[in-house]
């Protein structure tokens, strides 16, 4: 687009672009809309190795979707959270679908994170002004993992339970505050209705908020900083 | 119809297509599954009395799952061919039931012979009307089931 096309007006004929239009003007976005979509892709970021952390995010955006979905159905007591698991796979309709997506885009996202930050990493792009935006990445993938081991006890199986057992158990072998993180984690010495309820907690309540405001900030610095130059 | 037209409406028919793909499932999902729950504690019949001749042990499907059902003496009695160790499907033989995964033997009227099942299979209530034998929920009474099992009925 060249610069005389993007200094006109937006266009106004449509419903729906009229009413676009109208909102944008109100609110005074007019700069900030044209910046936002009329930025240059630099031609080494076309490549492929560059969509990781966008088809990152995409992911996440269908296991909000989902996860919302199943909590209308899950009940995370320890006396229902393995039936109401059931009772979505087996008789809620479609319910199958929506938890096996869940499940796969959960799985694909670690790895997609993981990718992302091998081709950050790789094409050095972590360097001078970007350190904070690969320390929000840091985070990111921290809770991305948080998300995971949180969300495999919600099933209240077997294998929930025994992932849940070694991997608290990991965390209570940290030095000096091992014992700590283990009963925080646990909410006491065993793994309990109280381990389902925390991890319940943090799984759909706590964990969410920090990934949007993580995943906001790196978005933002991306903005700031424009994508990183050729190797 | 021109042809920048024709693309035109099919890109909305197919953006249409793609949209409903996704509506439909979620509409049909955040419905409450009532209509399934209410098949399973149904009264259903499972046929005449005829069919199930006396001192003999016939496989049967109720509500889905699959049943065992006895005539001792005009006396229909029907409970669950699930077997209480590990959900396998047991079958008759001659006047016993055998499991085929682990070898549970149960009696002709759903009591453990021997294990490695410990609890006696669930009784349906079912009653003879107008020479049809009609079979309602099944019952947990018998013994404790674990959660598992029951689930095996939801």
């Amino acid at each position: 687009m060249t610069q005389t096309d993007s200094a006109q007006p937006a266009p106004t004929h449509g419903r729906v672009r009229g009413a676009l239009a109208w909102v944008t003007n109100r609110l005074g976005m007019e700069e900030l809309m044209e910046d936002q979509f009329n930025r240059v892709v630099p031609i080494h970021a076309t490549n492929y190795i560059y969509c990781f952390g966008g088809i990152a995010f995409i992911l996440f955006l269908i296991l909000a979707v989902t996860g919302i979905m199943m909590v209308v159905y899950y009940q995370p007591t320890p006396d229902a959270a393995y039936q109401s698991v059931v009772n979505i796979s087996t008789n809620v309709a479609f319910g199958w679908w929506i938890r096996s997506i869940h499940k796969w885009a959960a799985t694909g996202m670690v790895i997609l994170v993981f990718v992302h930050m091998l081709r950050v990493f790789f094409t050095t792009a972590y360097k001078r002004p970007r350190e904070l935006n690969w320390l929000s990445g840091v985070v990111l993938l921290g809770v991305t993992m948080a998300f995971g081991f949180t969300g495999y006890l919600l099933p209240w199986d077997q294998k929930a339970y025994w992932a849940t057992r070694v991997g608290t158990d990991i965390a209570g072998s940290t030095p000096f505050i091992g014992h700590f993180l283990l009963v925080s984690l646990r909410g006491g010495e065993n793994i309990t209705g109280a381990t389902l309820g925390r991890f319940f907690t943090l799984h759909v309540l706590v964990l969410p908020v920090v990934i949007v405001v993580f995943l906001g900030a790196h978005f933002f610095m991306i903005r700031r900083h424009g994508i990183s130059g050729r190797l | 119809m021109t042809r920048g037209g024709f693309l035109k409406w099919l890109i909305g028919v197919l953006s249409a297509v793609a949209l409903g793909g996704i509506v439909y499932p979620v509409v049909r999902f955040l419905k409450p599954p009532t209509a399934s729950t209410a098949t399973i504690g149904q009264v259903v019949n499972i046929g005449p009395v005829s069919s199930f001749p006396a001192g003999q042990l016939t496989a049967a499907t109720v509500q889905g799952r699959p049943a065992i059902v006895t005539n001792v003496a005009g006396k229909i009695v029907v409970y669950s061919a699930i077997c209480t160790h590990l959900g396998c499907v047991a079958a008759p033989s001659g006047s016993e039931l055998h499991c085929p995964c682990h070898g549970s033997v149960f009696s002709a009227t759903g009591t453990v012979i021997h294990g490695p099942a410990t609890l006696p299979l669930p009784l349906y209530s079912a009653k003879v009307s107008g020479g049809s034998v009609l079979v309602g929920p099944v019952s947990f009474t018998r013994a404790s089931y674990p959660t598992w099992y029951k689930g095996q009925f939801a």
